[in-house]
């Protein structure tokens, strides 16, 4: 069976630093993957060698069976990611940054499908025909989500995404998680958040220095013994 | 604290590779600059005064002839070049070097270097003054637009201010630190200029050359400071550094290379010059209401010579003590010399409006503040060169009256007779003296006012807009 | 390709949103517009003087004439007359002033001797001169390189800065894609402003469409090219928008400002001329010589250079014209060499400029631009020469009424020869310029497309 994500020897240095060494991994359609671990422990380096940002120093990463070094352009029709920090065109609209965005994807809705993917993401209505130079940072990332769903891709990256968002907006992106990896969607998260990672993972990993130091599903843990598991390897 | 805080902008700016580079390059082309300027200098001014000496030994030298014939022969003056030009060539490459000086005729003065290149010269000349009136501006630039924003995107801006340090003292601390570099750029430079003038013969012990030397470095100072002022104070009002650089970059570029150019044009539209074919065919209009020293035939010769007769009280040519030809030609030379001086005042009248455009411009743009006082310091302006024109008609006139004076006591037959070579060399040759820094100084006012109003007024304004700056 | 064409699209929607960078680009328009309305009313103004020159010629006959009313010496009559030789200038000269305000456009010319007049200045302000003309070759030249300069500093830096580059680079786009359109797009709109306002100069000076229309904008079109090749060079280089605008503002003064200052120094140097004071000095000596000289010398020196004219009277009195003229056009003979030379050194520093200019395609351009609209120091050196011609011709005129003793009537004033040159285009200048040009830039592009493969565009 093809994982939808998967990491062979996955390893990358730097000159000054070893920020990955030697990630196996692989993750199926429907899971949610959450990669938990602290500043620096290579959690970003992860999702930018899966987007083919980085290239690998050793082992490779595959995304839907193809190699991610290999085919950079072809892998990333199937994947959709959202920074930590949704940044987007501040002097297009909401609207117009997801009709961008959509559009270099491949895909060219009507404007009132648009307008139902941001409703979707949690988008208040008002804000769609405004500036995006004038939204708040959980709006912004709200527009990223819509990005996402609107690609209906295979495969989810994500960076703390839910860093910017309050509790109700957070809620409901858990929800929309939820949906969508009933669809098929695989999942991959790197977050602080250890109670949305036990809410909503079905795996969770822990990264310490770039090694991957466990990895346990989250239905033998609850949150508390999650933490502690937490806290032992970070010491 | 200002003290502490300039100290760390200095230091900080010499471990800066980018300003390292940058300083070091521009150092460099002060010094060619420097050295070119002067080999140029020497150059032309050696072609320039042994052709001086040809022509004034030429003059000197010559046979037995008729006062007339010596007044048509004439001399040449060559315009020396000052002892500054070769910091601030100015006007000297698009001004002649050479003006035939003759009886009757006020010819041009021809043999520009402009004239003597094709197209390439329009891109400028790598002189000191260019270099530090276009080049250090923007080595200013790139050093102070990300004074205040680094600052602010660092955050240490928020550590300083939590000091007790006010954002004025800041901004000071930083202009003085910054002037300190750009000193240290320059300060060479000016020391090697002064170096080689001590070292000229002409120079060494002329006051009004260290005078002009010590003022154009002065002025420098103002125009250096006005800029950094400038640069500091649009870095603390800017959001973003690559703002404050466009910011500051458009500043340079309409300053120094739009609008020098179209105030320029603007003043030839406004007030167009007569051409050189119009004004000598005015002049010689105007010049037949006067007597005419070549013509028998001439009325007011006749007139003149009817009133010699009268006043010597003799009824014929021959019993005048005096030649009637000589007087005539006196008489014609002081009139054609009036009605040209008019015409050639009107001329530098229209020349002056036209450039009074540009200068007025420097209240608006401090780089055409800085030109006109650079070029007026160094000698190598538009007035400077009028005081050479002036002078060399000057020349001729005296020098063709005398002649026409020597004519006239030769008495009656005179065209048959030439006078002895030994008469030539007590004439005295043509020899320019150029005028003293104080002359200049009374024209340049505006534009040094300009330049002080800018220092002034940018500093005062301009730490007023930095006390209202947000530090977030 | 579709991507491409919406990147395109959007393009213009980013451009329309910077409000700094649509006023610069309708500020170089208008300054564009100015720039034509300069140069072909600077233009009109010469062609207006010299329309006025006839008249005065005119004027100059009438006054000879009611000095003369009897037919009269031709030798006192050339004395007092005066005419004009007349550089006409093409209608290309309207785009490109070249050095058409530093030399004269004409030439007052008496019959005396031509080394003394050939080289007399016209009234022209030196403070303007040292501005230089606000044409748009200019504009073209200076300008449009730092609006090039302007849109593309921050090519991919301004996304990356932005924070946008790293979801823009998620999706199923090349980088080279991306700063292709963004090139694409700033390409297009740089190439419309140049092709409009050499268009509407082209109208305006009423040029004629032959193709030299065609050379001017392919100079343009290429030299255009070649800054957006520098800006492709310095974005592949992937630094920061300020370091961006910092390198390519350095180029710019390199190539507009640093290069031309050393290379003028360098010919300055390398092409001394001081024949011009030399040979004004040493003619004048000459001419003035001749007054002392024994007569029959002088003539039997003329008769060497004229045979034709050697049987004519011998010269018993004190003073005759033909005498008079006879060591007048003896001092220019005299000075010969030196005028040759002179010519000759003006001319190698010209060539030794051509040989040189590959070193800043903005020399390069310039000069090609001058030697299309026929403005430049090659011109002015024909108009001269041609000058010299028509000297010989007013001479060669006068001489049969000179040694034959005839008198000079009314009617012969309307018999001289008159003079008309106008400037040529000098196109294998303009087109070997194109090629140095094309070389150049075809040299920077493929730099810059090799750096930009070699680095992968990292969102970081």
């Amino acid at each position: 069976m093809t994982y939808l994500l998967e990491a062979k020897d996955l390893r990358k240095q730097y000159p000054d630093k070893l920020a990955l060494c030697g990630l196996n991994l692989q993750i199926e359609a429907g899971e949610v993957f959450c990669l938990l671990g602290q500043n620096g422990a290579g959690k970003s380096t992860t999702i930018n060698l899966f987007l083919g940002f980085i290239e690998p120093t050793a082992g490779a990463a595959y995304l839907n069976g193809l190699e991610v070094a290999a085919n950079p352009l072809k892998i990333k029709q199937y994947l959709a990611y959202i920074p930590e920090n949704v940044m987007l065109y501040p002097h297009l609209t909401g609207l117009e940054n997801l009709a961008l965005f959509s559009s270099l994807a491949g895909f060219s809705y009507k404007e009132s499908e648009l307008v139902a993917y941001l409703a979707q993401a949690g988008l208040p209505v008002e804000a769609v025909q405004r500036r995006v130079g004038s939204y708040s940072k959980g709006m912004r990332q709200k527009v990223g989500i819509a990005i996402a769903v609107a690609k209906h891709a295979k495969v989810l990256l994500l960076d703390e995404p839910t860093s910017g968002l309050d509790p109700k907006a957070s809620n409901e992106f858990s929800e929309l998680l939820r949906q969508l990896s009933q669809q098929g969607t695989a999942v991959f998260m790197a977050t602080h958040d250890i109670f949305r990672a036990k809410e909503v993972g079905t795996r969770v990993g822990i990264m310490r220095e770039g090694e991957l130091v466990d990895v346990r599903p989250t239905a033998t843990l609850n949150a508390n013994e999650l933490e502690q598991l937490y806290l032992t390897y970070m010491q | 604290m200002i003290q502490s805080i300039a100290q760390k902008e200095f230091v900080s700016t010499l471990r800066d590779r980018r300003f390292v580079v940058l300083s070091g390059l521009l150092l460099a082309l002060l010094l060619a600059a420097t050295l070119v300027g002067r080999a140029s200098y020497h150059t032309l001014q050696q072609e320039r005064m042994v052709a001086q000496q040809t022509v004034n030994d030429q003059f000197h030298h010559q046979p037995n002839r008729h006062p007339h014939r010596v007044a048509h022969y004439g001399s040449f003056a060559f315009r020396p070049r000052s002892g500054l030009s070769f910091l601030d060539a100015g006007l000297d490459s698009y001004t002649g070097a050479s003006v035939y000086l003759e009886a009757h005729q006020q010819n041009s003065v021809n043999f520009s270097q402009a004239q003597q290149s094709g197209s390439l010269i329009r891109f400028g000349e790598l002189t000191v003054a260019f270099v530090l009136q276009v080049l250090m501006p923007l080595l200013i630039v790139f050093l102070c637009f990300s004074a205040f924003t680094e600052e602010r995107e660092t955050g240490t801006l928020k550590l300083l201010l939590s000091q007790g340090v006010s954002m004025r003292q800041v901004a000071w601390g930083k202009i003085a630190g910054y002037g300190s570099a750009v000193a240290l750029v320059v300060g060479p430079a000016l020391a090697l200029a002064a170096w080689l003038l001590f070292g000229e013969e002409e120079f060494a012990h002329n006051a009004d050359v260290w005078a002009r030397l010590a003022l154009f470095g002065m002025s420098y100072a103002v125009y250096f400071f006005l800029w950094i002022v400038g640069a500091v104070v649009v870095s603390a009002r800017q959001r973003h550094a690559r703002s404050a650089l466009v910011l500051l970059l458009s500043c340079w570029m309409l300053g120094c290379i739009i609008l020098p150019k179209a105030t320029a044009n603007l003043g030839a539209t406004l007030f167009p010059t007569i051409t050189k074919a119009q004004m000598d065919a005015d002049v010689h209009e105007a010049a037949q209401k006067g007597i005419n020293g070549h013509d028998p035939q001439d009325q007011r010769s006749a007139v003149l010579k009817a009133n010699l007769l009268k006043q010597y009280g003799v009824d014929s040519e021959e019993k005048l003590p005096v030649s009637v030809g000589g007087l005539v030609m006196a008489e014609s030379e002081a009139y054609t010399s009036k009605v040209y001086q008019q015409h050639f005042a009107a001329l530098t009248r229209t020349y002056e409006r036209q450039n009074a455009i540009s200068t007025w411009a420097g209240l608006l743009n401090p780089y055409q503040a800085i030109r006109p006082l650079s070029m007026g310091l160094a000698g190598s302006d538009f007035a400077h060169y009028v005081h050479f024109q002036q002078a060399a008609e000057a020349y001729r006139y005296q020098l063709v009256q005398r002649l026409n004076g020597l004519q006239a006591s030769m008495g009656y037959g005179d065209k048959e007779r030439k006078l002895d070579a030994a008469t030539w060399q007590a004439i005295p040759t043509f020899a320019y003296q150029a005028p003293p820094v104080g002359w200049a100084l009374g024209y340049l006012l505006l534009p040094a006012l300009a330049l002080l109003l800018w220092a002034v007024g940018l500093s005062w304004l301009g730490l007023k807009m930095i006390d209202k700056t947000s530090v977030v | 390709m579709k991507i491409f064409w919406i990147l395109v699209q959007y393009e213009w929607r980013h451009f329309k949103a910077a409000k700094g960078l649509v006023v610069l680009t309708g500020l170089v328009l208008l300054v564009g517009l100015y720039g034509i309305y300069y140069g072909t009313t600077e233009l009109d103004r010469q062609r207006r003087h010299l329309a006025e020159l006839p008249g005065l010629a005119h004027h100059n006959v009438e006054e000879l004439k009611t000095k003369f009313p009897e037919p009269g010496e031709a030798g006192e009559i050339g004395y007092y007359h005066s005419t004009f030789a007349v550089h006409h200038p093409l209608p290309w000269a309207g785009l490109s002033l070249g050095q058409r305000d530093v030399n004269p456009y004409y030439v007052k010319l008496r019959l005396l001797g031509l080394q003394g007049q050939l080289y007399a200045a016209e009234n022209v302000n030196p403070t303007k001169m040292l501005s230089g003309n606000f044409d748009l070759a200019f504009v073209l030249v200076y300008l449009f390189p730092l609006l090039i300069i302007a849109l593309c500093f921050n090519l991919l830096s301004s996304e990356r800065e932005q924070g946008i580059l790293p979801l823009l680079l998620a999706q199923p786009v090349s980088a080279g894609v991306v700063v292709g359109a963004k090139l694409a797009f700033r390409v297009g709109l740089v190439f419309g402003l140049a092709w409009l306002l050499s268009v509407v100069a082209m109208g305006w000076a009423r040029v004629p469409l032959d193709g030299r229309v065609g050379l001017w904008l392919a100079l343009v079109t290429l030299y255009c090219l070649f800054w957006f090749g520098v800006a492709l060079l310095v974005t592949a280089w992937q630094r920061p928008s300020a370091f961006n605008a910092v390198a390519l503002v350095g180029v710019w003064l390199v190539l507009l400002v640093l290069v031309p200052g050393l290379l003028n120094v360098y010919v300055a140097a390398a092409r001394p001329v001081p024949q011009g004071i030399e040979l004004t000095v040493k003619q004048r000596e000459e001419i003035h010589g001749g007054w002392d000289k024994p007569k029959a010398e002088t003539m039997n020196r003329f008769f060497a250079l004229y045979p034709q004219w050697r049987d004519t009277a011998t010269i018993k009195e004190r003073f005759v014209w033909r005498w008079y003229y006879a060591f007048q056009h003896l001092g220019d003979q005299s000075v010969q060499p030196l005028a040759a030379a002179y010519t000759t050194g003006l001319r190698q520093r010209y060539e030794l400029v051509e040989k040189l200019n590959w070193l800043s395609p903005a020399v390069s351009v310039q000069t090609s631009l001058n030697a299309l609209a026929g403005t430049d120091l090659p011109t002015h050196l024909a108009f001269q020469q041609s000058v010299v011609r028509y000297h010989d011709a007013l001479r060669a005129y006068y001489y049969p009424f000179l040694f034959n003793n005839t008198l000079f009537t009314h009617a012969d004033y309307a018999r001289e020869p008159t003079h008309t040159f106008t400037s040529t285009s000098e196109t294998p200048t303009a087109v070997q310029g194109l090629w140095k040009l094309l070389i150049s830039t075809g040299m920077v592009g493929a730099v810059g497309l090799l750096l930009f493969r070699a680095r992968p565009v990292a969102p970081r």
